[in-house]
């Protein structure tokens, strides 16, 4: 790393640089929240593929929907059931 | 960078999006296999790494979703202050993976990347290029298995000592060629002369080009060739002095115009800078032989020859343009220049378009401002010779001033009274001429010098206009009613190439109003009415009353021979005759310019054939009635006056012939003579009545009303006011002297008109003489008589035999006139039948009204067999 010789400089920098993302994340809709995306952020700038890691995310996000609707679906599967 | 922290970020992402994965262990290791899996993967790869473009992507994408235009403005302010931050590496990155997120609903935009825009940002790209730092950059992962053949043959290249120039050393040179200087590797090559670096050569000393970079380089050195050629118009033009206004213009333009050109490559430098620090630390740490791969260091840099073709490439058009320009500006100049320029305006291409009209409105100013002088105040101050009117250098000094003052000045100048005599002479005459020539002369329209978008009608408005503005100010000296109207035009703003549509209507309303002043300059101080009138009234003999009184004062006078004649007697007869008639009660400006005097005359002429009426006209009315235009007056009062002569001699002759002839002639045997000699002069009048008629009544009345119609319109400038009192004359002088239209026979028909008048003079004569002889005689036999009676008187003693002789010749004399006249006639009745003019066609069946000559021809025709 060449950049930000002092360290005390850096953190309220980075709290801005984070807050600045997070506006432009939310202009954009990605609905990410702030830890997500300080995650995120980290992530890219260890070198992680930034469009490889969007696509991990909505694959998450779908996944993650996915899930909670097969637990409805099984909930109310189950009162169907129980109805019949 | 460590593997173990990405893993660790990766699980709490899992853990934070899909929350049931916590509890569940085999969703958990699915969920981030499957991360791991799409991470290592190289989407999205290829991509530009350009943050302007990004920054437009996102842009797009936002006013998709609002259109407001608000949050893109909102995404900007956050981009750049984002760009302050020092902390983060890869901004890019971040905001891609943003964007890439927001927009994942759709499939992520794999379109092959277009640059940002043609038209270069230099502030916005040189400060966020600069901000991808390279060094961080990962190396894409490259497939290190299959070389391609482009690599191997590359490789070889090394090998043999002959590898390939790098691609950012032909990028400097080429920035080098985009400012005419000539690079390392290539080089214009110099032709014999300067002014011809046609061709490029490429030294190959060094490493090799291959051909489509060669052409690449090619492509991009027209922008420098063409910079040669525009920069050294501009230098030459600055070197040298009396360069026209508008070409000052143009160079200033061109000028900032490559101050712009200046500024890109600046940025392109910077830029280049950049790629050439990031080439120097890649071949700093590549220690092994295999050679850097400038391009991809480049493109994250943002400078290839590929981009930098596409970055001058709106330049090479403007460049074009300019060179165009300066091509034109070579031979042509002032209003030529621009109206090379405005054709181009005329272009479906909008971007020539702009460009040329942005040019035109630079180029185009110093003309406004030499048209609105002239518009305004009638003041040419065209240095440079620029404008499309143009001075006649003989004739800029001559400031139309009254003869008196001139002389007075010239004598004072002269300082020697003698000397100074003969040159108020010859001032004056010159003076004296050039009233009109001073009007149609002192300023020219140069046609070639017009720029187009003014278009002819305008043209022609603006140079009358001037014209007149110029000589009301300096002919008729109302400089005060100028200023006045030059301060009020200015209120109007200034003119320019832009607003066309203003530009005519001050032109129309300028137009108008200078006309209408000079009209009223010319009608109501100089009163040009009452001269044209007096004109008509005493040279074209309108006044009857004045006419025939001058006739009777001055007639007996010039029966004698001319060179008896003295003009303070003539000056002193007119002076009688206006006091007699009504012409007295016209202005003593009127009657203090009228004159008589006598025309040069040669041996044998009498007062008759050299007496003339003059009216004397002065600066400024001679702009309309010119010297040429009073010789025609001249002309068509001897005609006319000659006409009066023989009205008033017949009318005379008719007293004798009709009335003294029953009165006091008593010879029976005589009187069927007599009747016929009544006839003939009955015939006579009646041709000088109708002649005379015509004169007046169709032609001259008939003209005057067209005149003073036109007159009482006030439409048109002094040009149309000279012309219609030129069509005026015109058209009196054709029909009064019968100009037929045979060149070189105009005349033909006057000549027979003139003969048959001098025929009516020879009868007239003759009755008298014959008139005389029958008094004689009469008396004689009155005497007889009384001698029968008785009664002395006194006799004289004439043989018969010799008087009835004298009586026979008197009387075979009047005779011979009277059918030589009436050949006359008939000859020029024949001639008038064919004329092509339709009035003088009128006059002959005037003169033939009930057929009388035809019948008379009849008659004749069996007769003389």
């Amino acid at each position: 790393m060449t950049m930000a010789p002092r360290e005390a400089d850096r953190i309220p920098s980075a709290q801005q640089t984070l807050d600045i993302l997070y506006d432009i994340s939310q202009l954009l809709g990605t609905q990410l929240d702030k830890e997500t995306l300080a995650t995120c952020i980290g992530m890219i700038e260890s070198g992680v593929n930034p469009e490889a890691l969007a696509a991990v995310i909505q694959e998450l996000r779908r996944e993650g929907a996915a899930i909670a609707a097969a637990k409805t679906n099984a909930v109310e599967g189950s009162r169907l059931g129980r109805a019949a | 960078m460590s593997a173990s922290s990405t893993t660790y970020s990766l699980e709490s992402l899992i853990h934070s999006i899909v929350p049931q994965s916590r509890s569940d262990h085999v969703l958990f290791n699915d969920l981030l296999a499957h991360s791991n899996e799409v991470l290592s993967s190289h989407i999205g790869q290829s991509r530009e790494r350009d943050i302007g473009h990004l920054a437009d992507l996102v842009k797009r994408r936002l006013s998709q979703n609002r259109p407001d235009g608000v949050s893109s403005v909102q995404f900007t302010n956050l981009l750049s202050r984002l760009l302050e931050q020092p902390v983060l590496s890869r901004k890019y990155d971040s905001v891609l993976f943003l964007h890439t997120l927001a927009s994942s609903t759709r499939t992520p935009l794999l379109v092959p990347p277009f640059l940002p825009s043609l038209a270069p940002s230099p502030p916005i790209t040189s400060k966020h290029t600069p901000a991808v730092s390279p060094i961080d950059a990962i190396p894409p992962p490259r497939s290190k298995t299959g070389r391609s053949r482009a690599e191997l043959l590359r490789e070889i290249r090394a090998r043999s000592g002959c590898p390939h120039i790098a691609e950012i050393a032909l990028l400097r040179d080429a920035l080098y060629l985009l400012q005419g200087i000539s690079g390392k590797h290539v080089r214009f090559a110099t032709g014999r002369d300067r002014g011809s670096e046609t061709s490029l050569l490429f030294s190959e000393d060094h490493g090799y080009i291959s051909t489509p970079t060669k052409q690449l380089i090619h492509k991009l050195s027209e922008v420098g060739h063409l910079y040669i050629r525009v920069d050294r118009f501009i230098r030459e033009r600055e070197a040298r002095s009396g360069i026209g206004m508008i070409e000052q213009s143009l160079c200033h333009h061109l000028q900032s115009q490559l101050t712009e050109y200046y500024r890109l490559i600046a940025v392109l430098e910077s830029q280049l800078n950049i790629a050439s620090n990031s080439q120097d630390q890649d071949t700093q740490s590549s220690t092994g032989g295999i050679p850097p791969e400038p391009d991809i260091r480049a493109e994250e840099s943002g400078l290839t020859l590929r981009r930098l073709d596409v970055w001058v490439n709106e330049w090479k058009l403007r460049m074009r343009m300019m060179s165009v320009c300066v091509e034109a500006a070579k031979d042509t100049h002032g209003g030529a220049l621009v109206n090379i320029i405005h054709s181009y305006t005329e272009n479906g291409d909008p971007f020539v378009r702009n460009f040329t009209d942005q040019l035109l409105e630079e180029v185009s100013k110093p003309f406004f401002e030499t048209l609105q002088k002239w518009l305004f105040s009638g003041e040419l101050y065209d240095p440079y010779l620029e404008f499309f009117v143009t001075v006649d250098p003989e004739l800029a000094h001559l400031q139309y001033v009254y003869p008196t003052t001139l002389a007075a000045g010239a004598g004072i100048m002269t300082g020697d009274g003698f000397g100074g005599f003969h040159v108020d002479q010859d001032d004056l005459t010159s003076e004296r001429e050039s009233g009109l020539r001073l009007w149609q002369g002192k300023y020219k329209f140069r046609q070639e010098m017009l720029p187009a978008f003014v278009g002819e009608g305008f043209g022609s408005k603006i140079f009358s206009t001037g014209k007149s503005l110029n000589f009301i100010r300096y002919s008729c000296h109302d400089t005060d009613w100028i200023a006045t109207r030059e301060k009020m035009s200015n209120t109007h703003g200034t003119l320019q190439y832009s607003d066309i549509f203003g530009l005519e209507r001050s032109i129309d309303a300028a137009y108008r109003i200078a006309s209408q002043r000079l009209f009223d300059i010319f009608f109501d101080k100089f009163r040009l009415l009452d001269h044209l009138r007096a004109l008509k009234n005493y040279l074209l003999l309108g006044h009857g009353d004045f006419a025939d009184q001058l006739m009777e004062t001055i007639g007996p006078s010039l029966s004698k021979p001319a060179n008896s004649l003295y003009r303070h007697n003539l000056t002193a007869t007119l002076e009688t005759a206006i006091r007699s008639s009504n012409a007295q009660r016209d202005p003593p400006d009127v009657l203090r310019r009228l004159d008589a005097r006598m025309l040069e005359y040669s041996q044998g002429e009498i007062g008759w054939d050299v007496f003339t009426l003059e009216y004397k006209v002065d600066a400024p009315l001679d702009t309309v009635l010119d010297p040429d235009s009073m010789v025609k007056y001249l002309k068509l009062f001897n005609h006319l006056w000659k006409m009066k002569r023989i009205e008033s001699t017949m009318t005379k002759g008719w007293a004798r012939t009709a009335g003294s002839t029953k009165a006091f002639v008593r010879i029976p045997e005589l009187e069927p003579e007599w009747h016929k000699i009544r006839l003939i002069t009955a015939e006579m009048i009646h041709f000088i009545r109708q002649m005379a008629a015509f004169c007046q009544l169709e032609v001259i009345e008939c003209s005057w009303k067209a005149l003073v119609d036109f007159i009482s319109k006030k439409e048109g400038d002094l040009d149309a006011l000279i012309g219609a009192h030129r069509a005026y004359l015109d058209r009196m002088v054709k029909k009064i002297l019968l100009i037929g239209p045979k060149v070189g026979k105009e005349e033909s028909l006057l000549n027979q008109v003139r003969e048959a008048f001098s025929l009516i003079l020879g009868f007239n004569d003759a009755t008298e003489h014959f008139y005389n002889l029958c008094m004689s005689e009469s008396s004689r036999r009155d005497s007889e008589l009384d001698q029968e009676r008785g009664i002395y008187t006194a006799t004289t003693k004439h043989p018969s035999l010799q008087r009835s002789d004298a009586l026979l010749n008197g009387l075979r004399q009047c005779k011979e006139y009277g059918t030589s006249f009436s050949e006359k006639v008939q000859v020029i009745l024949h001639a008038l039948q064919a004329h092509v003019d339709l009035d003088c066609r009128f006059l002959g069946i005037r003169i033939s009204f009930s057929d009388f000559y035809r019948a008379k021809k009849d008659s004749q025709v069996p007769s003389k067999p």
